[in-house]
């Protein structure tokens, strides 16, 4: 058992559950979808890029391109979240969180490709 | 002449005969510094997020006060904006109303926290770029992308020693580019020092790893000949091997001092190995026979500039001294013995080799000394691998016998000026010779093909030309330079040419006063396979021949212009003054013609 291979699939694996768990639920309704969620999902979704940083491999490569997505698609979110809250005059209404819902659920399919890139990598070196 | 020597000839490449064409880099070269930082960056990027994300969710967390005197909870946009003004030490103060107690005393812990985390990565990324792995990474990366964006031909000169350094600067006048590999990294640097004109890229790696002359340029298309000069026989053999093996049709030219090497250097494919005692051995007997051949040899050999060299006349009867039996004496000693003349080896070590004449012991002890008996020799020679030795060695000899003719081995170039200053009757630079042997086989195949049929010619015949060269061009040779009488070089010439009463001597007259000679001498006419030494002024000259001039540049220039201009060469052939413009041909109906 290696130490980086636990954190690595820690990080990797608790990226797409907060990502889930903010996720499901009625995509409108801003009560189902706790903010503080969203923010652990950012930060642990960083972590993972910056982990994933440097592995030369080809299943490397898709992994942290997998992650970018995620990222890319989750601050996307809490910047139309920040937008709803602090600039608009509309407030946090139905329809931003719906936007904000659907951009962290292309993140949560993003973050589940990783999560399958994970499964094939342990399944075909499972010797290692 | 030529006996170790073969000429670069072109081969094709093996790729009918199933013999796939191997390449030894990759892409993968590139990206591997960027894989570098990101791989070191992993820690301290992790940090920074997570003292970021820690700082900002307790600034959330934690109750404040509104303007009312509510409790109220900051959001995370303005937690996130506070923090990112904060840690980057910037501060605007605390917004959006002052803080409570209990958030100072959190932002507090977040302002160490914060930096400390920004210190540790800007570190991390400081030494990063100080690292040794990483600068090589990067010089690497520098060189490669140098060397793959040459458009032009260039040589591959694999060892940047003495000889490597003469032959760039030959190289260089001529507008040659080159490539330098070496494994000194201080002989690399010198490469800014020396000043060329043209960017030669350097990289300091190990020139036995085949990878290495990959990346230095080899699979270029560009790339028309590889050069190992290296002081180690057995790099130069790995780079030949190499060479042959990847492109088989580009020219190798080896440097080697020992036949065994040679022999397998000419087991992959047809390299110009060059051994330089070898042909010292040969300089040698040209110089015993021919002086005056020997004299226009090293000065043509020597590149543009170079002084005309003195004219000694070595003693060809009566007993040579030679001392130091190593590779260099055995040469000389045999090439002394196949002119007649009687020698007598010393060398320190009675291993040297079985020498009928030989005295062992250190050649500069008295006692020594006395039993070569220098008093009744004609010449001493000076052939050891040590300077100090040789130097000395000369003083004791001249104290002797100040009659003597004395020739000395120069080993290292920082002995030059010592060696100059006791005005040795011969100086033997092995470096030299090979430098003056590999610029004549580069820089135009005529010259070589010159040197090699010259001697022939005999004694008086070289002092005659090396006088008409003197009258033409001074005491220091201009340059050497070729041209071909085709269509496509000299195209003002072509009805001339083909008139068939097209002089040489008329060709070579300057285009400003038609009476007055070019400065440049005719050194070889080349028709088909045929060639002409020294062709005088009344030869007929073909279309297509090529001739090989030395002389001045501003020649060179003239001629070009006698070859390519039509009002030129209408004035230098045949006296005419045409007018050069198009209405001034218009109006006096005048026109040159066309080829």
């Amino acid at each position: 058992m290696s130490l980086e291979k636990v954190i690595f699939g820690f990080f990797v694996l608790l990226a797409a559950t907060l990502n889930f768990g903010f996720f499901i639920g009625d995509l409108s309704d801003p009560s189902l979808h706790n903010v503080y969620e969203l923010f652990a999902a950012i930060v642990v979704s960083l972590i993972a890029t910056v982990l994933k940083f440097g592995d030369r491999t080809q299943i490397g490569a898709v992994h942290l391109a997998t992650s970018l997505v995620a990222d890319l698609q989750l601050i996307a979110a809490a910047l139309v979240w920040a937008y709803a809250t602090q600039i608009s005059s509309a407030g946090l209404d139905g329809q931003a969180m719906a936007s904000v819902v659907s951009l962290s659920g292309g993140a949560l399919l993003a973050n589940l490709v990783s999560v399958v890139l994970l499964v094939v990598e342990t399944v075909s070196f499972h010797r290692r | 002449m030529g006996r170790s020597t073969k000429p670069a000839r072109r081969r094709p490449a093996r790729r009918d005969d199933g013999r796939r064409r191997i390449r030894f880099t990759g892409s993968g070269e590139v990206s591997s510094t960027i894989f570098l930082i990101l791989r070191r960056m992993r820690a301290p990027l992790i940090v920074l997020i997570t003292i970021f994300a820690v700082s900002v969710l307790g600034l959330s967390l934690i109750p404040g006060r509104d303007a009312a005197g509510h409790a109220t909870r900051m959001g995370f946009f303005d937690a996130f904006y506070f923090m990112s003004y904060t840690a980057t030490t910037i501060g605007y103060g605390e917004i959006p109303q002052p803080f409570t107690g209990a958030q100072r005393l959190w932002v507090m812990a977040t302002i160490y926290l914060t930096v400390v985390g920004w210190a540790y990565a800007i570190g991390s990324l400081l030494t990063l770029l100080q690292d040794r792995a990483f600068r090589q990474a990067m010089a690497l990366r520098r060189f490669t992308r140098t060397v793959s964006r040459l458009r032009e031909p260039f040589l591959l000169i694999v060892g940047y020693g003495e000889t490597g350094r003469l032959l760039g600067r030959s190289l260089d006048s001529l507008g040659r580019r080159f490539v330098v590999l070496d494994a000194s990294a201080e002989r690399v640097d010198a490469l800014d020092v020396d000043q060329y004109h043209a960017d030669v890229p350097g990289l300091a790696a190990d020139a036995g790893n085949p990878r290495t002359i990959g990346l230095a340029g080899l699979e270029h298309p560009r790339c028309e000949g590889v050069l190992a000069l290296t002081d180690d026989d057995e790099v130069n053999l790995v780079v030949t091997m190499t060479a042959a093996l990847v492109r088989p049709e580009l020219p190798v030219i080896a440097r080697t001092v020992s036949p065994t090497i040679a022999h397998r250097m000419r087991a992959f494919g047809s390299p110009a190995v060059v051994n330089p005692f070898d042909r010292f051995g040969d300089h040698l007997r040209l110089a015993l026979r021919a002086p005056a051949s020997y004299q226009l040899m090293t000065w043509l050999e020597s590149g543009p500039g170079a002084g005309l060299p003195a004219a000694g006349r070595a003693p060809t009867t009566g007993r040579w001294v030679v001392c130091g039996h190593g590779r260099f004496g055995h040469e000389l000693t045999e090439d002394l013995r196949a002119e007649g003349l009687a020698v007598t080896v010393i060398d320190a070590r009675p291993d040297a080799g079985a020498e009928p004449a030989m005295i062992v012991g250190d050649a500069s002890a008295p006692e020594v000394m006395a039993r070569a008996d220098l008093e009744n020799a004609v010449g001493l020679v000076a052939g050891t691998d040590n300077d100090t030795t040789n130097l000395s060695l000369v003083a004791a000899g001249r104290k002797v016998n100040p009659a003597l003719f004395i020739a000395a081995r120069q080993n290292r170039p920082a002995s030059a000026p010592l060696f100059a200053a006791m005005e040795v009757d011969w100086l033997l630079v092995p470096t030299e010779v090979l430098a003056r042997e590999i610029y004549a086989q580069l820089s135009t195949p005529l010259l070589w093909r010159f040197l090699r049929e010259m001697p022939a010619r005999g004694d008086d015949w070289a002092a005659h030309l090396v006088d008409r060269l003197r009258q033409h061009c001074g005491t220091h040779l201009g340059t050497v330079w070729k041209v071909a009488l085709t269509g496509h070089e000299a195209p003002a010439l072509g009805s001339w040419l083909r008139a068939g009463d097209a002089r040489l001597g008329d060709l070579v007259r300057s285009p400003l006063d038609r009476s007055r000679p070019l400065a440049a001498v005719p050194l070889l006419l080349l028709r088909g396979s045929e060639s002409m030494l020294a062709p005088g002024d009344d030869v007929r000259l073909a279309p297509a021949d090529q001739i090989l001039f030395a002389g001045r540049p501003s020649a060179r220039r003239s001629l070009v212009d006698t070859m390519t201009n039509d009002a030129v060469s209408a004035y230098v052939l045949r006296g005419m003054s045409v007018p050069s413009g198009w209405l001034w041909q218009r109006v006096t109906g005048r026109v040159p013609r066309i080829g």
